[in-house]
């Protein structure tokens, strides 16, 4: 047997820290062989933009592809629809609850979308700075501990996160958005941070 | 609160009731019904995703009495009482049994540590509560108390469904109330 030259059986680095660097995923569990997936299974994959590839993330999905045939609409509607909070806005929340659920996967991915649409790098650095104690500049600061205060416990929030959301000048269907896309990744980092890990790219 | 979908079992999925909209009572003259209404789609695929987590065509190694009886003990530990009472009701519905009875009870944990029963509904504590602790070691024992990869996978997006529901509950419920 020649030597293997598969570099993905190599052993690689898991990531624990916060970064904006892009990373793979490594399931715990075994991916859907998409040679033998089931008709089912295959109509639930389709819905994955094609020019990405299919993600071991989505291949682990596939297990259930009742689920993720629902899912995948979803989480898009909620981080891309029209009107409404900005998508920047969106990403920050998602990238609040990553934080306090400390998705390392979701977080980079979520904050280097961020900087790409609002070019402020330096509210990333804070967040990964200080984490939940980040200190912001107003707008972002009234998103940020409305993500970070939700995922923390939703219990606890009420007239007092309202107030600042209104005051920070969000209509109703902008906190609305706010809500879904910090609520999509209360689903999203409990599949990703707990079925795998993240690894620095070879 | 007793309005589950198993008690319209002769109506098909997609004409019962939006499970959000019942559990926190917006009605027709609801400023926040009118708000969710600005997001049609996301609304509708919230309500398609209920039922594929709570009532899937396949359910395998979860039925749906202990699907409902797992969502009950999560909307109970987030102190999400609206919510806690729909999946009771439902597991009443569903023909749930004393053990899934008991599971709804976020207190409750069997006496032999070591069980399945007991290996499962720590992780469902951990992740649904302490989702950063989670790590590989919760999926390895997981797999050692006999659930395959698909279990492993249909308990992962159980778990997510329901505290993505508890977190849009808890926003919507703040919308509602001020």
């Amino acid at each position: 047997m020649s030597a293997p030259t598969d570099t993905t059986d190599t052993p690689r680095e898991t990531v624990h820290d916060f970064t904006t660097e892009a990373l793979d995923w490594k399931p715990y569990v075994g991916m859907v062989d998409y040679e033998s997936a089931t008709p089912s299974q295959r109509a639930a994959l389709s819905m994955t933009p094609s020019n990405k590839g299919i993600s071991p993330y989505v291949l682990v999905l596939a297990h259930e592809p009742e689920a993720l045939r629902e899912r995948t609409p979803l989480f898009n509607d909620i981080m891309y629809s029209e009107g409404g909070l900005s998508r920047g806005g969106r990403e920050l929340g998602a990238l609040g609850a990553s934080v306090v659920n400390r998705c390392v996967y979701c977080a980079a991915v979520h904050a280097a979308r961020y900087i790409q649409l609002e070019k402020k790098p330096e509210v990333v650095e804070e967040i990964y700075a200080r984490e939940t104690k980040a200190d912001l500049p107003a707008f972002e600061q009234a998103l940020f501990d409305f993500a970070v205060d939700l995922t923390s416990d939703p219990s606890e929030v009420g007239g007092y996160h309202l107030y600042h959301l209104r005051n920070s000048g969000l209509s109703d269907l902008e906190i609305l958005d706010l809500i879904h896309s910090v609520a999509i990744f209360g689903w999203a980092n409990r599949l990703m941070h707990t079925l795998g890990e993240p690894q620095r790219k070879a | 609160m007793s309005e589950t979908m198993t008690l319209h079992a002769d109506l098909p999925e997609a004409d019962l009731p939006d499970v959000i909209d019942t559990v926190l009572g917006l009605d027709a003259s609801s400023p926040v019904l009118a708000l969710r209404h600005e997001r049609a789609k996301l609304k509708q695929l919230t309500q398609t995703s209920y039922f594929a987590a709570l009532r899937p065509a396949e359910p395998r190694n979860f039925s749906y009495a202990r699907r409902a009886a797992l969502a009950a003990r999560m909307a109970a530990a987030w102190k999400t009482p609206e919510l806690a009472a729909h999946y009771t009701a439902a597991l009443a519905a569903e023909g749930g049994d004393a053990e899934e009875t008991r599971i709804a009870d976020p207190a409750f944990l069997p006496e032999d540590a070591a069980s399945p029963l007991a290996v499962l509904l720590r992780h469902v504590d951990l992740v649904t509560r302490t989702p950063k602790a989670a790590s590989r070691a919760n999926i390895e024992a997981l797999k050692a108390a006999g659930l395959d990869d698909r279990d492993i996978v249909a308990l992962a997006g159980l778990i997510a469904f329901v505290n993505y529901q508890v977190l849009l509950v808890a926003g919507l419920k703040m919308l509602r109330d001020h």
